[in-house]
């Protein structure tokens, strides 16, 4: 039988995987409403981030009270500290939803720059990212994390390539520089994104074992 | 530096296997934890390292200990000789009904130490060690007895140290008291590794993560993992050791 602790583990959890699913869902609609110009959609997002910011605190709350009253070991431990950053970085990315969603109210009203392959590869990408990240939290899957690390780098290239395109389009057309700046701002946030799935899954890797793989995420045994 | 080496040790009482094939090192002026469930063998290991086994009728002993390279139980051994090099602190605080000082004075006037040095000092020396000087020092003459049980483990371990051993093997110290008197123990413990090396069996592993720097996890009778502290509370390398140290077994 589980121990009262071990069930509040399961507990936390849970409500770690809930909160994954509603920033997820910040991001897949961000997304969606930049593509599809919706600002109804965008305004959505913001109103419904502070669930994402009040699950955060609960997620502190709980990981402190483990803490300090049942001093877990090992792998518990680890959990618990990988689950106290990987919350973190979910509500970050959540945030950058939210910045999105703002970009999105803007350039939804603005006429439309011109479609961007490497933004549009950048954004199913980030999203892909996203997708696998949760998964490998959610099944605690060290092969995932592994693969969402070594995404990072197209996504990082994809970034750079659509500020060059944007900037090439702005050289020639500066009434258009606004609603560029607006787009790479988008972009960098596509790519925070992925940054913050990266951390989590560098998290997965500690909680399962137990090795810190932050800023040298390369194979290991 | 190696102060104990064990190499294949077992241990019977009777016919019953109570330690399977242990080796491990104890290193010198460090804290070696010894954790597991009852009866998985740790305060018989702990005792088989200053013979306090040979007391008990019917117990045999397989392998070797080696202290500071020579083997204890070689034939010829001094045993008495040995308990004043490895002195013990037990669970519960366990003074004579005498004043402080001459619980702190018994060993060393039985061994004699009393003519070579100035006792008075010996006892100093010795309460200061314990961190018990300050709270005694005017009451010399006074039953150990009406001392609270966290003064008198510590008048137990000045009790240990005025005989100068070089290792201190304490089994639960702490078990008997109260959550200051422990940490004051703790503390102590950390102090006496400057000069001592320790070797304690606890069953609190929060205590054994706390103040050791090598750990062994004990499980019915065979020495499942043995390594530095923060490795076994962090990332164990066996699963058992896991499981223990988080609650899904033992």
């Amino acid at each position: 039988m589980d121990s009262r602790f071990h069930q509040e583990l399961e507990q936390l959890r849970v409500t770690i995987l809930k909160m994954a699913n509603l920033t997820e869902k910040a991001v897949e609609n961000a997304f969606r409403a930049l593509w599809e110009r919706d600002v109804q959609l965008a305004d959505a997002i913001i109103a419904r981030d502070h669930e994402i910011d009040q699950l955060e605190m609960e997620i502190d709350r709980i990981i402190l009270r483990l803490l300090a009253l049942d001093q877990p070991m090992a792998r518990d431990l680890r959990f618990l500290v990988g689950c106290m950053r990987i919350s973190s970085d979910l509500e970050r990315i959540a945030d950058q939803a939210v910045s999105i969603a703002h970009r999105a109210r803007y350039l939804s009203t603005r006429p439309a720059l011109p479609k961007d392959p490497a933004l549009r590869d950048l954004t199913e990408t980030s999203l892909d990212m996203l997708h696998v990240t949760l998964s490998c939290f959610a099944n605690l899957n060290v092969d995932q994390a592994m693969d969402v690390c070594l995404m990072d780098d197209a996504v990082d290239e994809l970034n750079l390539l659509t500020l060059k395109n944007l900037m090439d389009y702005m050289i020639h057309e500066a009434p258009a520089i606004e609603r560029g700046v607006q787009a790479i701002i988008t972009a960098r946030c596509m790519e925070r994104v992925a940054d913050h799935c990266t951390n989590i899954a560098e998290s997965v890797v500690f909680i399962v074992r137990g090795v810190n793989i932050k800023h040298h995420c390369e194979p290991f045994q | 530096m190696e102060k104990f080496r064990v190499e294949s040790l077992n241990f019977f009482y009777g016919r019953v296997a109570a330690l399977k094939d242990i080796s491990l090192s104890v290193q010198e002026r460090q804290i070696t934890a010894l954790i597991g469930p009852s009866g998985c063998g740790k305060s018989t290991f702990l005792r088989c390292l200053n013979r306090m086994n040979d007391t008990i009728r019917g117990t045999r002993v397989q392998g070797k200990i080696f202290l500071d390279g020579q083997d204890i139980y070689k034939s010829g051994i001094n045993v008495v000789e040995l308990r004043q090099r490895v002195g013990m602190v037990f669970q519960r605080p366990n003074p004579f009904p005498q004043s402080i000082w001459d619980n702190v004075a018994f060993g060393p006037r039985v061994l004699g130490l009393d003519k070579h040095f100035h006792l008075p000092e010996i006892i100093e020396n010795s309460l200061r060690g314990a961190a018990l000087w300050e709270e005694v020092k005017d009451r010399l003459k006074q039953d150990a007895l009406s001392l609270s049980l966290g003064q008198q483990q510590r008048l137990c371990i000045a009790r240990t140290i005025a005989v100068r051993p070089e290792i201190i093997l304490m089994d639960e110290p702490c078990s008997a008291l109260d959550p200051i008197a422990t940490l004051q123990i703790e503390e102590l413990m950390q102090s006496l590794k400057k000069d001592y090396t320790l070797v304690i069996v606890t069953h609190n592993m929060q205590q054994a993560a706390r103040v050791s720097d090598w750990t062994g996890f004990f499980w019915m009778g065979e020495l499942v993992e043995f390594d530095v502290t923060e490795k076994i509370f962090t990332r164990p390398a066996q699963q058992l050791t896991e499981d223990y140290i988080t609650g899904r077994a033992g």
